[in-house]
Formats: structure tokens, C-alpha cells, sequence
């Protein structure tokens, strides 16, 4: 210093000993700045991966898992210095109250966000836990509208809901139908009773096909688990109607549809509406013959995303199938994540606010631009596929469609 | 002086379980005792009928689904406060207990049969819950109203959002001030005149009988009881998840549940269903924490090696874990095995 102050004036020292203690206190801020922002946000991940759901629950686990691997692997959240997303695994055993002890765990784990829970009864448990603590909670699979129907602030569903799924699949069948002449005179709807997201299709149905002059001639309800269609399907070979709308689980779409065919029960389609079975890769790949033709407005991805593609491939390879569980809960981590990235933190309340004005519009799902009303995305919408050959092919509505639909089915 | 003992010894285990929330600042862990202790009041109802009563039920799960409904459809459908609710719905669950009793007991069922019968009954009603649309929404189930005014919060039995001290330790105190309802009753089956008879009729019904003993309405009482201590594991359940539906009301699980604690923790015991909810409780925790923690990409472990010592417990431990203390008392104290 003594020699600064010798060979220099005190006005450039002064200027130099300032330009260092700025780069100094510059690097000692930048530095933890950095080390802070580099923390990992962590997500707690919910599904019932043991217990009647543990197939779909699985399912949704690789989905979630897939879009955070994936995320991590582009380099984290940028708006967070690169901040790597840390999945909290959570097992809600098939139960409501197991989901709601998890999501108390991830609470306590500092969980800036959570993903679940796949069936609506575990939702609605987990949702409201998380509601509690003010944690942000982006549902992935439920259809309940019960599920956003509360007014919790932290609860999201990226996805479409019953209500919605149910009107597009009668706005679709109808668009259909007049495409093909209108061969439809008479319908009978099959639908399960027990866990209640089938049980309202009958209204709907009834209600939306009354002015084709489409007459719901029975509505058919099981139970779930149901082990045997025979007495279904002789029913529906004595009333013979032109379409069938039937709307169940898996197991029970599987066990349905190879009676039907079974019995010789060919009506001009099968149009599911939420159909466990009729459009997952795995029915057609051990049933093909029973799922020929045989049409589905669910959930479905974009088939021109080249994402949905990639995502497609990785779950293939993963020896797992390629199922609603799979997308819906990778966009759904994908939708938490752009939230993240925006809001910039991993804050609840900066979160939950980035996800309430989110318009979204990248993800791998025919969605557009995101607009969530009380936690309900109202760009949301089902597609129809059909199976053709060894394929699912969308074939509703028209922007998305990459075939014709086969109908009526020869 | 054993006696007295014993009063010491529960009233330690009491207040322990009274002020062990106030040292516990987690919810994680709080949710865990909620959990434990409404087990455990689940399991000393059934326990008041099969561990002293002799009558094995593998259907208690219809005196908690008929009290969930009941609280549920009172409050959603009619607009009753929870708190009139409740009462409706431990009366409407006694009530059931009261027919399925009168049917079985009237046509001397013992044994397997009264099992299966109290099964086909929850089966029953699991089908009518979810055929009875109007009444109990079917499928969909019945969603109470969630309150978030924190002003409205005992007023609806709501805790969620209820401020500092109730949103975190609530439904704690809601189900210990239950917990020690239940175990005051059966503290009083154990020691009176009704619970002697009672444990007369469950080691011979026909020695019971010979005795001058109406073993009809010893058992009556007893299935009227182990009702109403079930029903309000249903109203604690409807106020705290806020949902119920058929297969949560009147499924397999609560039954299982119900039945586990007591056999685990000691039949026939007080302390029992207690004991052995924090045994059931506490070994899913520890193997979730490691087995589970350490083999998170492979689920189900950590629900086999619990299986695996639920079943060595059973199979080497008989008379459960109040058997074991009391050997192991014995033993130390050098005197016989109580």
C-alpha cells in the first residue's frame, strides 16, 4: 500500500483500491448468489404405486420422472443459475389418507411443488394436504371435477376433467357421424358405477346426442371390478344398437371388448368415452383383433410432436407402455417446471402465482396456450383415436387427425 | 397396590400422548400420531367385540362406513352442523350393529359364521352405497364442503385452515380426546359386571348360559358398543379427508385394519389395539425409511419385509405384545408370567 501511495497519486489509488473492493464484494456476492441459486428445487411425486392402482400409478411415476430427467438434462431451471429439480418419490399405496401422510413428508422436505396422485379419490386427499401448507399441487391424471371445484388456490390440473371429456366426446361422435352419412339411429352406453367417473356419462350422452336424433335405446352399468360381460353382451346382441359407448377401467375395457367379440357383437362402432382399454398400446399389441376399429375420445398426445415422439420411444424402451398415465403426468412435471423457470424461485406462493397466469403453450399435448381457471385448464381437450391395424391413430378433431375415421367399421 | 400401579401407568402413557405433540414440531410426525392413535381407537372397537366377546367380525368395516355416511350426507344433504351430526351418525351405526346383532346372535351364530355374515353385510352395503345414487352419490362420493375462514373452524369441525395452534394439532387432541372416550369404555367393560359376563360367553357361551347368563344380551351390548366406538373413526375420518365413498366406507381395508391392531398388540387386552397401532405403525415407517428409502425405484419392498414381520409376530407371539411385556415383566421381576 505504501508503495502505491509512492508511486501513484492518491486520486488513482483511490480509484484502484475502489474498482477492487467493487470486484471484491462483485465476486463475494455473485458467489453464494450462485451457490444459492445452483440449490436443487426439490418436487414431491405422488402416485399409488402399490395397491389396486399400482399399474397406472407406476405409469405415471415414469411420465413425472421422464419430464424431470429431461429437464435436468437441458441444463435445470436457467432463471435459477441451472437449479436441478430433486424428485421426492412418494408411494400413496392406492389410499387417500397414505397420499395425504406423503404430501406431509414432502412438506416437511421443503417441497416447492407436487405432482400426483392419479386416481381421484387420492387427489382430492393430497390436493388439500397440500393446501394446507400452500404448496402448490399440479393434479396429473383425476378427472373428478370435484378435484378443482373447491376453490384451493394451490391446485392445478393441466389436463381436462369428466365434464369436459364427456362433452367433446359427444361434439366428436356427432362431427362423426354426419361425416358418414349419418348411419346412427340407436346407441347403448356401458359404463361403470362403482368409483363414479363413468356414472355420469348417460346425461351427458342422452342429452347431447338428442338432436341427431340419436336415441340412447339402455344404459348398461357394472360394477369395478367386474369379472364377467357375458350377460352384457347378450343384452346387447338381443337390442342390437347401431353404436356402443362403453366407459371403464382397464381391466374391465380388456374383459368387455373380448366378449363382445366373443359373442359376435358387431355393432357399426364402438365409440368409448374414456375407455380404459380401447386406446392403450398394450390392448392392441395383446388383443388386436378385439381392438380393430375400435374408437376412444381420452386423453391422447399430439401425434405431431416430435416430444411426444422422443417420449413415446423412451417409455417403449423402458419396456412400459405408452398410456395416458405416461403423458399426462410428463406434462404435467413439464407445466410445474416452466412455472419454476418463470417464477424464477422455488417459493411457493411465486410458484403457485406463475402456474395461476401460466399461458403455457410447449407441451406435448393438443392444448395450445395454457389458461387456467381456478386451477381448471380450459385449453385443455381430448382427442379420438381409433385402432387400425397395429396402430392408434387420432382421427378427432380435424387439426389433429392423421386418419380418416373407419365408420362404419366393416 | 398393582392396581394402583396401573392407574399410574396410564395415567403417564396419558399425559405422554397429551404434551408428545407440543415437542413435536412436524406435521409429517403429528399426521403420523393422528393416524396411529385413530387405528388404534379403530381397533378397540372391534377388539370390545372379538377380544372380549369372542365374536370375530371380519366386517367392522360397515359400522365405520354407515357412521362416514352418515356424517357426511347429514351435513351435505341436509345442512346439519358436524357436531349434531355425529350423534346421528354413531345412533345410525349402533343401529345397523343392532339389526346385524339381532339377525345373528337371535339364530345363535358363533364363529366362522357370524364372520362371514358380518362380511356379507359390509359387502351388502358397499353394493347399496353405490346403487342408492340419490342418497350417497354412488361411485362419486360425497365431498363435505371445505372451509378455509379460520373463524368457521370448530363451527365445521374443520381444521385445515384453522390458524396456528388448531391447523396443526386440532384433529391431534380430536382424536386422542376419542382415543381416551374409547379406552374409558373399555376400562369399564374390563371391570364390570357386563365385561365379566361378557368374557364368560366368549370361553364357553353354554357354561355362560347354564350360569344364568343371557348371552343374547351380552353380546347385543357388546356389538352395540364396538359399533359406536368404529362409528366415530367414521366421523373423524369424514371431517379430516372431508370425502368419503363406497370403497373407502365399506371395503376389505378398514375391516383388516380394524382387526390387526388388537391381534398384533395383545386380544383381549386394553392396551392391546394401542400397542400394536404403534407397532403397525411404527415398523411401515422404519421399513419405508430405509428399505423403502433405499430401493425407492423398486415400490412394494418395504410393504413385504412389514408383511414379513407381521406375520413372524403373529406366528411367534401369540398372545401379541402385551403377552410379550408381560412375559418379559415376568421375567425380570422373577415372578410368574401374569
Amino acid at each position: 500500500m505504501k508503495k502505491y501511495m509512492l508511486n501513484g497519486s492518491r486520486r488513482d489509488f483511490i480509484k484502484k483500491a475502489g474498482a477492487t473492493t467493487a470486484l471484491a464484494a462483485s465476486g463475494a456476492l455473485a458467489t453464494p448468489f450462485f451457490a444459492r441459486a445452483a440449490a436443487p428445487v426439490k418436487i414431491g411425486i405422488v402416485h399409488p404405486v402399490t395397491g389396486w392402482a399400482q399399474y397406472s400409478g407406476s405409469q405415471a411415476r415414469f411420465g413425472a420422472q421422464a419430464a424431470l430427467d429431461e429437464i435436468n438434462a437441458a441444463g435445470g431451471i436457467k432463471s435459477m443459475g441451472g437449479a436441478m429439480l430433486e424428485a421426492m418419490l412418494g408411494d400413496a399405496q392406492s389410499k387417500p389418507e397414505v397420499g395425504a401422510a406423503e404430501v406431509e413428508k414432502f412438506n416437511e422436505a421443503g417441497a416447492s411443488a407436487i405432482i400426483g396422485a392419479y386416481a381421484s379419490n387420492i387427489c382430492l386427499a393430497t390436493t388439500q394436504a397440500a393446501a394446507k401448507h400452500g404448496i402448490p399441487h399440479v393434479v396429473d391424471v383425476g378427472v373428478s371435477d370435484k378435484i378443482v371445484s373447491r376453490g384451493l388456490e394451490n391446485t392445478f390440473r393441466f389436463g381436462p376433467g369428466f365434464g369436459a371429456v364427456t362433452k367433446a366426446g359427444v361434439e366428436n361422435f356427432r362431427a362423426i357421424n354426419k361425416a358418414a352419412g349419418s348411419p346412427t339411429k340407436t346407441v347403448a352406453i356401458v359404463n361403470e358405477e362403482t368409483t363414479g367417473f363413468g356414472a355420469g356419462i348417460a346425461g351427458i350422452m342422452t342429452k347431447g346426442l338428442a338432436p341427431d336424433g340419436i336415441e340412447v335405446v339402455e344404459v348398461l352399468s357394472h360394477p369395478t371390478p367386474n369379472k364377467d360381460f357375458r350377460n352384457i353382451a347378450l343384452k346387447l346382441r338381443e337390442i342390437d344398437p347401431d353404436v356402443l359407448i362403453p366407459s371403464h377401467y382397464y381391466n374391465e375395457g380388456v374383459l368387455f371388448l373380448r366378449t363382445l367379440q366373443r359373442q359376435k357383437v358387431q355393432p357399426k362402432a364402438i365409440y368409448s368415452v374414456l375407455g380404459g382399454a380401447s386406446s392403450q398400446f398394450r390392448f392392441v399389441s395383446e388383443f388386436p383383433d378385439a381392438a380393430q376399429y375400435v374408437m376412444d375420445c381420452n386423453h391422447w398426445f399430439d401425434p405431431g410432436n416430435p416430444a411426444a415422439i422422443a417420449l413415446q420411444a423412451k417409455t417403449n424402451a423402458a419396456g412400459l407402455h405408452f398410456n395416458y398415465e405416461v403423458f399426462l403426468a410428463y406434462t404435467a412435471m413439464m407445466f410445474a417446471a416452466d412455472a419454476i423457470e418463470r417464477a424464477g424461485s422455488g417459493d411457493r406462493g411465486k410458484i403457485m402465482e406463475a402456474m395461476t397466469n401460466s399461458t403455457w403453450g410447449g407441451s406435448i399435448m393438443p392444448y395450445g396456450a395454457t389458461a387456467m381457471v381456478n386451477g381448471q385448464n380450459t385449453g385443455a381437450q381430448p382427442l379420438v383415436t381409433q385402432v387400425v391395424g397395429n396402430d392408434i391413430k387420432v382421427i378427432a378433431p380435424g387439426d389433429f387427425a392423421a386418419a380418416k375415421a373407419v365408420f362404419p367399421r366393416p | 397396590m398393582k392396581e394402583f400401579s396401573h392407574l399410574v401407568g396410564w395415567a403417564l402413557l396419558l399425559i405422554a400422548l397429551a404434551v408428545v405433540p407440543l415437542f413435536v414440531h412436524s406435521a409429517r410426525w403429528i399426521d403420523f400420531l393422528e393416524m396411529t392413535l385413530f387405528v388404534a381407537v379403530l381397533g378397540q372397537g372391534w377388539n370390545i367385540l372379538a377380544g372380549y366377546g369372542g365374536q370375530y367380525s371380519f366386517g367392522h368395516a360397515l359400522f365405520f362406513g354407515t357412521g362416514a355416511y352418515i356424517q357426511a350426507i347429514l351435513q351435505v344433504k341436509l345442512g346439519f352442523s358436524p357436531w349434531v351430526a355425529m350423534w346421528f351418525a354413531v345412533s345410525g351405526s349402533v343401529l345397523v350393529a343392532a339389526s346385524v346383532g339381532y339377525l345373528s346372535f337371535r339364530y345363535g351364530l358363533r364363529g366362522s359364521y357370524f364372520a362371514l355374515i358380518t362380511l356379507a353385510f359390509a359387502e351388502a352395503f358397499l353394493v347399496l352405497s353405490r346403487s342408492l345414487k340419490s342418497i350417497t352419490e354412488g361411485g362419486n362420493g360425497i365431498q363435505v364442503a371445505l372451509n378455509q375462514d379460520p373463524e368457521q373452524a370448530i363451527a365445521t369441525f374443520q381444521f385445515n385452515f384453522a390458524g396456528p395452534f388448531l391447523s396443526e394439532y386440532g384433529f391431534y387432541y380430536t382424536i386422542f380426546i376419542i382415543l381416551i372416550v374409547a379406552f374409558a369404555i373399555t376400562a369399564w367393560v374390563e371391570r364390570s359386571r357386563f365385561g365379566a359376563q361378557l368374557v364368560a360367553v366368549r370361553e364357553n357361551e353354554d357354561a355362560a348360559k347354564a350360569l344364568g347368563i343371557n348371552a343374547f344380551r351380552v353380546k347385543m351390548g357388546a356389538i352395540c358398543l364396538s359399533a359406536g366406538i368404529t362409528a366415530t373413526c367414521g366421523v373423524y375420518y369424514v371431517q379430516k379427508f372431508l370425502f368419503i365413498e363406497p370403497g373407502i366406507a365399506y371395503g376389505p381395508a378398514k375391516s383388516v385394519e380394524a382387526l390387526f391392531a388388537p391381534i398384533i398388540g395383545g386380544l383381549g387386552t386394553l392396551l392391546g389395539p394401542l400397542l400394536g397401532s404403534i407397532f403397525i405403525h411404527g415398523v411401515g415407517e422404519l421399513t419405508k425409511a430405509t428399505i423403502g428409502q433405499a430401493l425407492g425405484g423398486r415400490p412394494g419392498v418395504d410393504l413385504i419385509l412389514f408383511g414379513t414381520i407381521l406375520i413372524l409376530v403373529l406366528a411367534f407371539v401369540p398372545r401379541g405384545l402385551v403377552g410379550l411385556l408381560q412375559s418379559g415383566w415376568a421375567r425380570l421381576t422373577g415372578g410368574r408370567d401374569a
